[in-house]
């Protein structure tokens, strides 16, 4: 009896001390000599809920990206939940990463749920999906979704009529909907006013703790930052020049660091 | 001056530049169109005059029009409404896959450049000899007619559509690719309800265009009105010919009209 229970104890252990994200001398270029990225290096842990700032042009989007496994990089290495990330991502690790786009890359054509449904794929690459078939349990998943969203009266709107707070929330649905264990969301409420924008996060953030996930924001704001992230990450010409935890970083040395006078 | 002054400066010498060598292309165009005109003898008063004397006498002769062969000509007029909705359709089901293999967010160049050239190919031969071909292929009669306009068709709207692909927005695509989504799944969720509307419009645009252009197959034996205003002519029947021409008149205004109704009925709602 006692056997069992310490080798679960021991896994526990070690699932909790792999890091979620693990970034080591990470170099990247659109185009030959431009470096973008140049030697980044992170250790974001499981659960963890991280914020990333820095400067317009910092290469943010570039590295949710990588991460992402959008874009394969020339040097460096990235393990995503313990698993290296080497060309196109295997589609088991695929699934387990949620991306949402800095426009949020919703299909303005189809409805929320379509949109929320679209998030299952992984699970169903078949020719039945790409008729338009979901299996019913799906569908019950994403209204289910939709509802705790509190979308479900808008279920059955076009994308394209949807507020931006509403759009915003049928993105995280289907990100949901895949059941990832990471997630990474590019400025994804920069388009919302403060309040707004804090309430998205207060509901990501509790639905992160609940369910255990991991989260990489890139954030401008520095109030949500230290409101919700528990860790924060500058990036500036494609090198990290400041990580802390959220709370330790101030206005005035925020300020200062984006100044450049660090 | 500062390197900033400098290259305002710069810039503002450069449209200065710009705005003389429009003006002088545009003299240029005028010239050519002159140079033109002039080789064909449209400036040569009395060749004009002649002209004006030969119109006046072949109006005369068109009017009143013919009535009575409304019966012989109706059967030709919706042979010729026939080619041209089928000729339309039946390019649309080509256009659409060869759309999809001529762009390049979802397919590797080489497939893309094979399409695209071939296309372009069938691009290039006008429909009314798309329509001598065919006869000759499959003999004459509508059938003819209805191929030469598929085939015509394809040229365009393949092209049009691997356009219309391409400016979808990379990030939707990306994003789907996150999810997972094979490219059977981009075709059907991204591709078509993103440019779902532009596709229907221009197809309206190749039927309407298709209309037309299936009045004149008849004159090479594909099919349709084409052939009376063949037989017409031929034979001086002008007040004839003016019945099938005001017919197809009728016919080309009614699916103008039935076009722009469609439009404003489902596609105007973004
Ligand atoms: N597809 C691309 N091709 C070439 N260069 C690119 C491409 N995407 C981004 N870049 C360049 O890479 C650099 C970093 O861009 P990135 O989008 O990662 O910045 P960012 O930190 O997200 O900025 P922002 O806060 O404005 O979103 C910029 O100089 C940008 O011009
Ligand atoms: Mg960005």
């Amino acid at each position: 009896m006692t056997q069992p229970l310490a080798a679960l104890r021991s896994e526990e252990t070690l699932a909790l001390s792999t890091p979620a994200v693990a970034v080591e001398d990470l170099w990247f270029a659109y185009r030959e000599g431009k470096w973008i990225l140049q030697g980044v290096n992170l250790q974001i842990p499981a659960g963890g809920f991280w914020a990333i700032m820095g400067p317009s042009g910092a290469g943010k989007t570039t590295l949710m990206r990588i991460l992402a496994g959008l874009l394969p990089f020339p040097r460096g290495q990235v393990d995503l939940l313990g698993h290296p990330l080497q060309g196109k991502p295997d589609p088991a690790l695929r699934r387990m990463i949620g991306y949402i786009p800095q426009q949020l890359g919703l299909v303005r054509g189809l409805t929320a749920l379509e949109n929320v449904l679209l998030g299952s794929l992984a699970r169903h690459p078949g020719w039945r999906t790409a008729l338009g078939f979901f299996p019913r349990a799906e569908i019950e998943r994403a209204i289910a979704l939709l509802e705790l969203l509190d979308l479900a009266d808008r279920a059955d709107e076009k994308v394209f009529r949807l507020s931006g707070g509403e759009r915003q929330r049928v993105a995280i649905a289907r990100t949901l909907m895949q059941d990832p264990q990471l997630i990474l969301a590019d400025e994804f409420v920069s388009d919302l006013d403060l309040p707004r924008a804090a309430q998205v996060l207060a509901f990501v953030h509790r639905l992160a703790r609940e369910r255990g996930l991991t989260v990489i924001l890139n954030l401008h704001e520095l109030q949500l930052v230290q409101e919700f992230a528990d860790h924060v990450v500058i990036l500036k010409a494609g090198q990290v020049v400041f990580e802390s935890p959220a709370l330790d970083l101030t206005w005035p040395l925020f300020r200062e660091i984006m100044e450049g006078k660090r | 001056m500062s390197a900033k002054r400098l290259a305002v400066h710069g810039t503002l010498r450069g449209m200065e530049g710009r705005r003389w060598r429009e003006l002088g292309f545009s003299l240029g165009l005028v010239a050519l169109l002159a140079w033109l005109l002039n080789g064909m003898g449209f400036f040569e008063a009395g060749r004009l005059m002649q002209g004006g004397v030969n119109l006046v006498r072949f109006a005369q002769e068109m009017f009143p029009p013919d009535v009575r062969i409304l019966p012989t000509i109706a059967g030709a007029l919706v042979e010729t409404l026939q080619m041209a909705f089928a000729g339309t359709l039946l390019g649309f089901l080509l256009s659409f896959p060869l759309g999809v293999l001529g762009s390049r967010a979802l397919f590797p160049a080489g497939v893309v450049a094979v399409v695209r050239f071939l296309v372009a190919a069938l691009r290039t031969v006008p429909s009314l000899l798309w329509a001598v071909l065919m006869v000759i292929v499959v003999g004459l009669g509508p059938l003819a007619g209805t191929l030469a306009l598929a085939f015509y068709t394809v040229g365009y709207l393949a092209k049009l559509y691997a356009e219309l692909f391409e400016a979808i927005d990379p990030e939707i695509l990306e994003a789907m690719r996150g999810v997972g989504a094979k490219r059977r799944h981009l075709i059907r969720f991204v591709l078509w309800p993103e440019s779902a509307n532009a596709i229907l419009s221009q197809l309206l645009f190749m039927l309407e265009y298709n209309v037309r252009a299936s009045t004149v197959l008849g004159l090479v034996g594909a099919g349709g009105i084409g052939f009376y205003m063949q037989a017409y002519l031929g034979t001086m029947a002008y007040s004839r010919l003016t019945t099938v021409l005001l017919a197809v008149l009728l016919l080309v205004i009614g699916m103008d009209a039935l076009s722009a109704w469609i439009r404003r009925r489902y596609l105007l709602q973004p």
